[in-house]
């Protein structure tokens, strides 16, 4: 699992790649509030996440709970057929925000 | 000596006014018993007899509900006065009534009780007052009078009296058959539409299956329309809903409620994903409208028929009983949650709590308190004891003939049930214990192919290891990709239950073992460990309303195998978990 972030003026581009499970999820979850403390918004790509499970589920969560608390943004992008396929079965693709590109969720935010 | 009837001797007179008396009494009764309406009655009777009396008018009174008021449902006179309401115990008419007499009042202003309400109100002049009871033995139905005598010389006789008395006598007994006529249609057509309902609730009863089905119902209402329900509802992956209700109350109210509980059940369990919650839903759902104070148990279970799996919730329902195939003893399934429909969240925000066992072969009974409440012939209810000696005396009859003798055998001739009886019997067919030999020769001919066996550390960092070996299992049975990344997902979140919670307060996590089996048409992955006993109670999926971080697992298994749950490891050691997908 990567996780690599680019920050530009109080927004963050989270790029998610490899296998999020038990191991690697208190990292990628420690990694989305980090960027949550100092950007305003934040737009995970998930274009490279092969699998996930519930607790990479849970990490998400957490941090989309984090972001409403604080009232900044929390979206997602290209998130592959299998992640999606987890969201709906845990029925949170309707709870999260989900854009079909980053460039889509760049514009969507303005 | 010829006569004419003028000067007619004083005897031959009163014959004839006798005789002419008679026949206008004939013709009234004959025109009374004809009628059939009031309007008719009175139309047929004031008119002639005012005549007849040489009056100027005349009315007829009946008492409303209460008796305290008189209201004049037809008149006969210059002014016209039907709709009046008079009070029943004052005027001349009230002490007709009071007294239960005739009253014959010559003139009205020396009489006290006469009040001249009603002329005030219609500017009528009355003079004198003629007035009889309508009666039917003790009960008093109103009252007729007649006003101002205006022919001979104008005052009222005795004989006037007897003839009124005469004829309210006929009125009271026409009226009377008018109103149990009336009655009778009235019963008649509420009898007709409880038919109607009846027969509609019958409706929403489930159509019996094939002898093959593991499921069967009876219901046995004690009037025609039932409070008690049962529902059966297969769903497309195989498994099968089933529910058995009792509504608080009987007749038509009841009959409502579990009308409308029978719908919320068909209608949500299509989306549920337990038991429990299922209940917990249509609790909320009832208590959002008023019940009056009517409440509903029920047991709502879920049947895997592939491998006899139960789960179930008993909201205040009686005790399902679970018959051991080889023992023949029961065990009682109690009631965990109180009934629905009493206030929302009555379990908190837990829910309902869902039992779930295996029949292993046995039948499990539900029933309402029609069936222990039933009555024998010294008159004492046959109880809980009564109940499992009937189960036993049947239970190696198919199912559809334990219903119907079960149900013989508590309806008593002469007898009117009790109360309502439902009974469902819910039995295993998944390891061949009811099929047919044909059907046994054949399981024991599936082939069972061990494909892989892993034994590794309960570590984090062996997960991705773990779902290699699932991908190259799948692979090997020739599975597609996503069936693959479901299975692979449900092997890695158990997987992560034992690292997670088995181990969890040992020092140095144990070993962790995983088979992947191939039995004829699923794949069976075992996932074993050797920590202390987990209570699977507690593994429960969480409810998704809520979104909070963890306790997603069991639920993402439950939701891409066709069944999941511990079972008795081999050894008596550790816990074994068992994955089951169709390929």
């Amino acid at each position: 699992m990567t996780l690599d972030v680019k920050e530009t003026d109080g927004a963050a581009l989270v790029s998610l790649s490899g296998d999020v499970d038990l191991q690697t999820s208190p990292s990628v979850r420690q990694g989305l509030l980090d960027c949550l403390e100092t950007n305003e918004r934040v737009v995970v790509d998930m274009s490279g996440v092969s699998y996930i499970d519930s607790s990479g589920v849970a990490s998400l969560v957490e941090a989309f709970q984090v972001s409403k608390k604080k009232g900044s943004i929390f979206v997602l992008a290209n998130v592959s057929p299998a992640a999606l396929r987890v969201f709906s079965l845990a029925r949170l693709d309707k709870v999260f925000t989900i854009h079909e590109s980053v460039e889509d969720a760049a514009a969507a935010l303005g | 000596m010829t006569q004419s009837r003028s000067s007619a001797p004083p005897s031959e007179k009163i014959e004839q006014k006798f005789r002419s008396h008679l026949n206008l009494v004939a013709a009234l009764t004959r025109d009374f018993a004809a009628a059939t309406d009031y309007e008719d009655m009175a139309a047929a009777g004031l008119q002639q007899i005012t005549n007849y009396v040489g009056a100027e008018a005349s009315s007829l009174f009946l008492l409303d509900e209460t008796g305290k008021e008189l209201i004049c449902v037809a008149c006969y006179g210059p002014v016209n006065i039907t709709g009046l309401r008079v009070p029943s115990d004052s005027g001349v008419v009230g002490r007709a009534l009071q007294q239960r007499k005739g009253q014959m009042v010559r003139d009205v202003s020396l009489d006290a009780d006469f009040g001249g309400a009603v002329d005030e109100k219609t500017g009528f002049k009355t003079k004198s007052i003629l007035a009889a009871p309508l009666s039917i033995g003790d009960e008093y139905l109103g009252c007729i009078e007649i006003i101002n005598k205006n022919t001979g010389d104008s005052l009222f006789h005795d004989s006037d009296l007897t003839l009124l008395e005469t004829l309210s006598s006929a009125a009271a007994l026409a009226l009377h058959n008018l109103r149990l006529t009336q009655k009778v249609v009235q019963q008649e057509r509420a009898s007709r539409e409880v038919e109607l309902a009846a027969e509609i609730q019958r409706d929403l009863l489930p159509v019996q299956k094939g002898q093959e089905f593991p499921i069967h119902g009876i219901n046995v209402p004690a009037r025609s329309v039932s409070g008690d329900f049962y529902d059966i509802l297969p769903l497309a992956d195989g498994r099968i809903w089933f529910n058995i209700g009792d509504v608080s109350g009987k007749g038509m109210n009841a009959a409502l409620l579990m009308a409308k509980t029978s719908s919320l059940f068909r209608c949500l369990a299509k989306s549920a994903t337990d038991p429990g919650q299922l209940l917990h839903i249509i609790n909320n759902e009832l208590c959002e409208t008023n019940s009056r104070g009517m409440f509903v148990t029920m047991v709502g279970g879920l049947l895997d028929p592939a491998t006899g799996h139960v789960a179930l919730s008993n909201a205040g329902h009686e005790p399902p009983l679970l018959l051991d195939s080889k023992s023949k003893k029961f065990t009682e399934l109690p009631a965990e949650a109180p009934p629905l429909g009493i206030t929302a969240n009555i379990m908190g925000s837990e829910g309902f709590p869902t039992a779930e066992f295996d029949i292993r072969g046995g039948s499990l009974y539900i029933f309402t308190d029609g069936l222990t409440e039933a009555r024998t012939f010294g008159g004492s209810m046959i109880g809980n004891e009564g109940a499992r000696s009937l189960i036993l005396e049947h239970q190696e009859e198919h199912a559809e003939m334990q219903l119907r003798n079960i149900a013989a055998a508590v309806r008593l001739p002469s007898k009117p049930l009790h109360d309502d009886l439902t009974l469902l019997i819910v039995q295993d067919f998944s390891s061949g214990f009811h099929k047919s030999r044909n059907t046994v020769a054949k399981n024991h001919m599936c082939q069972i192919e061990k494909i892989l066996h892993l034994r590794l550390p309960a570590r984090a960092n062996r997960l991705k290891l773990i779902r290699a070996a699932v991908k190259e299992a799948a692979e090997y049975c020739s599975c597609d990709g996503d069936w693959t990344k479901d299975l692979t997902l449900a092997v890695d979140e158990a997987s992560q239950n034992v690292i997670r919670h088995a181990y969890s307060s040992a020092e140095e996590p144990g070993d962790i073992c995983i088979d992947f089996i191939k039995e004829c048409d699923q794949m069976v992955v075992h996932i074993m460990d050797f920590a202390d006993p987990v209570d699977p109670e507690k593994v429960r999926g969480r409810d998704l309303e809520d979104i909070r971080p963890g306790g997603l697992g069991v639920h993402l298994i439950k939701s891409v195998t066709d069944d999941a749950r511990f079972v008795t490891p081999p050894t008596g050691v550790g816990n074994l978990f068992k994955l089951t997908k169709r390929l």
